[in-house]
């Protein structure tokens, strides 16, 4: 299969802050990993720097065999990785349908759907994330969950190889979570490589077979869900600053 | 020569920093961008020099301070508070009023150039150099008013105020600071901070109509440079554009020197945008 | 880049549904109504309309690249005057027929677009606004100060392209052209890619849209149109000087686009025409007149948020739904 994602002494200080420090991981490609961390562990930053929205201090990121460090962000999207935003991001004033259609516009959208396929794309995104009833409204009508999910539509519309999900169940009800579980789980089946961040353990336990746990910018623990739930280090890291987390 | 050149670019330093120190402040505490800041220059010396003939220079400077001072809070009120949401609905309208007040004092007044005569007649001679006494005025004027407003915003429980919504007005809010108190409060402060600029230093000068429009762009210029919303940046930058100017008047020629806040503008920009000691991020 | 496919006959029958709206009969009611002016042959409001379609042109474009890519120039005059001086330059000093020189004049315009919008595309909000303020400041200065095409007094003196009737008639062409295409790259799937970047830069981004270069594209279409409306003006005025390059001109496109309401193509025609009408208006009033125009402006800007005529087009509609529903 080979290795998707290979992130190597990555360190990201602002200023006085180390937000990321030497931070080591792979990814297989076709895998599900999952990051966890109390709020302020740096996964958020460590998703910017790889997705090309922060530049890092020092260390390097491959995709698929290929340094993208200090690529830009487009750039890095339209080789095959795309994400989401923790405060979910849309062109409001565009409809949903728009909202997809502008990723399947990008060049490795036109790409795989066409160019005269673009709206029919778009359209068979949001079914498939279930708001196609909605195409023609503007984002500001939608729930929070409903959000999330054309979040991730819009990924697709970039038709990418692996896809980061920062904090996709993060203010969502049980059902809201379900749904997104539900689409998160299909799109593995379908072959796309999935990084998800959480910093409720539980959410993502039944979700990835594989952890990794960062505290200040470090990597503190790696394994299955089990083994990363009883790790002590971890347990330090949360119940140290008093958070629940299963 | 060379003291000529720092005499007049200590002056220079002084006026810009006047003008430029209530400028940032606005923008840095409350995001905007006030582009009527020149016509209230332009109308507290057109207030002075109208009033001078009945009561003398020091109440005809007192009205002027206080018509200003009005105005600000006037405009906040009127024009700034409700648009605040729009930044560029901030913008045109303070445009659109700087444009006001320059048809005002034609319309009221005439359009051509005046003199006002400055309050501290005749000349100096200091280090073999003979210079408007005028300008001892200004310097003073300036260092004891920067002085003032510095340790205002440092010391007082207001300053602490406008520090804190500054720094994030949001946050600011939320612990029960009124930011609407605290802006037009600023707004007020930027408005007698280039009112006494026109205090010292338009006696001695020429004033018109369309004058306002070059002092905002100095205002402008020295804000970008020293770094908007930094006070300490506005001071410092205001000095070295002094001397800068100063400079190439002397060795080069005025008609090079008017380009300098232009083409400072746009070096910060493209190198720069954050202004020698601004902050990192941009509003 | 996109595909052009010419589909005539349903074309048509678009047309024809846009015809019966209640914006497209008004829009071309007004066209109709437009046309008919110079046949009045009152030379004044000839002259006035003109003026008002040039301006038409000249806030659409602003319009274009603020409301529709959300990159807010301050400094539009630039491109206006930049036009304005080669089209008057190579009428003049190269005898070259006017739409020749029209075209060479927005073609520079399109060059000059460039120039200022990669270095000023880093730029976010308020910065861009100076940065292209400041470079349309320079250019007041360059040429104000030099001595070359006409240092402070211009070019003056350029054959007229016809009679005011004439003239009117190839103004409203031009308008009616810019207004239609810049219609179809707003609904085109580049007006797409660029209002999304307005609504959100960083998600543009991160659905790998190249902002900058579409930035780019916008800032020269914004600029080919201000050309056209420049190039125009000059031709129209028979002469160009330094004035034309006054932060002034920049704020007024600014203004009219405001009070048509931004991001909308027919409000620039409102803007325009309402702009330079009430201008004219108060012309008689001599010195008042100015004052007057400045606080109606500051009136306008203060309370017209979503373009001044909307609530009364509002209202319009809903009659003229009524109506067609019986």
């Amino acid at each position: 299969m080979g290795l998707i994602l290979e992130v190597k002494n990555l360190t990201k200080k602002f200023g006085g802050l180390t937000a990321v420090n030497d931070v080591n991981f792979e990814i297989e490609r076709g895998e599900m990993l999952g990051l966890i961390g109390p709020n302020g562990a740096g996964k958020t930053t460590l998703f910017h720097v790889i997705s090309g929205f922060e530049k890092p201090t020092s260390g390097t990121v491959f995709f698929d065999g290929v340094n993208i460090t200090g690529k830009k962000p487009f750039q890095i999207v339209n080789m095959g990785m795309a994400r989401t935003f923790q405060l979910v991001k849309s062109f409001h004033y565009l409809s949903l349908l728009d909202n997809v259609s502008v990723a399947c516009l990008s060049p490795r959208g036109k790409e795989a759907f066409g160019a005269s396929g673009i709206d029919e794309a778009a359209s068979s995104i949001l079914t498939s994330v279930g708001l196609v009833d909605k195409a023609r409204l503007p984002p500001v009508i939608l729930p929070h969950g409903d959000l999330r999910k054309l979040q991730i539509g819009k990924a697709l519309g970039t038709n990418p190889e692996m896809l980061l999900l920062d904090e996709p169940f993060s203010g969502l009800v049980h059902e809201e979570k379900e749904g997104i579980a539900k689409l998160i789980r299909r799109l593995k089946d379908e072959g796309v490589t999935i990084f998800v961040t959480g910093h409720v353990l539980r959410e993502l336990m039944t979700l990835v077979p594989r952890v990794i746990a960062m505290h200040h910018g470090r990597l503190i623990a790696e394994g299955s869900p089990q083994e990363v739930a009883n790790n002590k280090v971890v347990l330090e890291a949360y119940l140290g600053r008093g958070e629940g987390f299963a | 020569m060379i003291e000529e050149i720092l005499i007049y670019g200590t002056v220079q330093g002084a006026l810009l920093a006047l003008l430029a120190l209530g400028f940032s402040l606005v923008y840095g505490v409350g995001g905007i961008l006030n582009l009527s800041h020149g016509a209230f220059f332009l109308i507290t010396a057109y207030v002075i020099y109208w009033t001078i003939p009945f009561v003398g220079f020091g109440i005809a400077a007192v009205i002027g301070l206080a018509a200003v001072v009005g105005i600000g809070a006037v405009t906040y009120l009127g024009l700034m508070k409700p648009l605040q949401e729009s930044h560029i609905g901030i913008v045109l309208v303070t445009f659109a009023l700087a444009f006001f007040f320059e048809q005002f004092v034609k319309f009221v007044g005439d359009p051509k150039t005046h003199y006002i005569v400055p309050f501290v007649p005749g000349t100096i001679t200091f280090l073999g150099i003979t210079f408007p006494a005028q300008f001892i005025a200004l310097l003073v004027g300036a260092f004891i008013l920067v002085t003032l407003v510095t340790l205002f915003i440092n010391k007082s429980t207001i300053g602490k105020s406008i520090r804190a919504v500054s720094q994030d007005f949001e946050a600011a809010k939320l612990v029960g600071i009124n930011t609407d108190m605290v802006l037009m409060t600023t707004v007020m402060i930027s408005a007698l901070l280039v009112g006494f600029a026109a205090v010292l230093y338009a006696p001695g000068n020429f004033i018109a109509p369309r004058i306002g429009w070059r002092y905002l762009l100095l205002a402008f210029s020295v804000t970008i440079f020293g770094g908007m919303g930094s006070i300490p940046g506005s001071i410092v930058g205001a000095f070295i554009m002094g001397y800068a100017t100063s400079f190439t008047d002397f060795l080069i020629g005025p008609e090079f020197s008017v380009i300098i806040p232009i083409v400072v503008i746009l070096v910060m920009l493209l190198v720069r945008p954050q202004g020698l000691l601004g902050k990192k991020e941009l509003r | 880049m996109m595909d052009l496919q010419f589909d005539f006959q349903s074309y048509v029958g678009r047309f024809r549904v846009w015809a019966l709206t209640f914006r497209g009969s008004i829009t071309l009611l007004s066209l109709v109504g437009l046309l008919f002016v110079p046949l009045s042959g009152n030379e004044y409001l000839t002259t006035v309309l003109v003026t008002a379609m040039i301006y038409t042109i000249f806030a659409a474009s602003w319009d274009l690249l603020a409301g529709f890519a959300g990159q807010v120039s301050f400094g539009h005059a630039a491109f206006f005057g930049i036009s304005g001086y080669f089209t008057a330059a190579f009428v003049k000093f190269a005898g070259a027929p006017w739409i020749f020189a029209l075209i060479v004049g927005a073609g520079y315009a399109v060059l000059f677009s460039l120039i200022i919008g990669i270095p000023c595309l880093r730029l976010r909000g308020p910065y861009l606004a100076l940065g292209t303020l400041a470079f349309s400041l320079i250019l007041w200065n360059l040429f104000l100060s030099g001595t070359w095409l006409g240092g402070t007094e211009g070019i003056s003196g350029l054959p007229s392209i016809g009679d005011i009737f004439g003239v009117f008639y190839i103004i409203a062409a031009f308008m009616v052209a810019s207004l239609i295409i810049m219609r179809a790259i707003v609904d085109s799937r580049l007006g797409t890619i660029l209002k999304a970047i307005r609504d959100d830069e960083t998600c543009a981004d991160a659905s790998g849209i190249n902002t900058t270069v579409y930035k780019l594209i916008a800032f020269m279409i914004s600029g080919f149109f201000a050309g056209i409306a420049g190039a125009l003006f000059v031709l129209h005025t028979t002469a160009v000087n330094p004035a034309v390059f006054q932060t002034l001109y920049s704020f007024y496109a600014i203004i009219m686009a405001a009070i048509g309401g931004l991001a909308t193509i027919y409000g620039s025609v409102i803007g325009g025409f309402l702009f330079t009408v009430l201008s004219e208006f108060l012309r008689p009033l001599a010195n008042a007149s100015l004052l007057i125009f400045a606080i109606i402006l500051i009136v306008i800007i203060r309370f017209a948020e979503h373009g001044i005529m909307n609530p009364f087009l509002e209202r319009l509609q809903d009659l003229w739904d009524l109506i067609r529903r019986k």
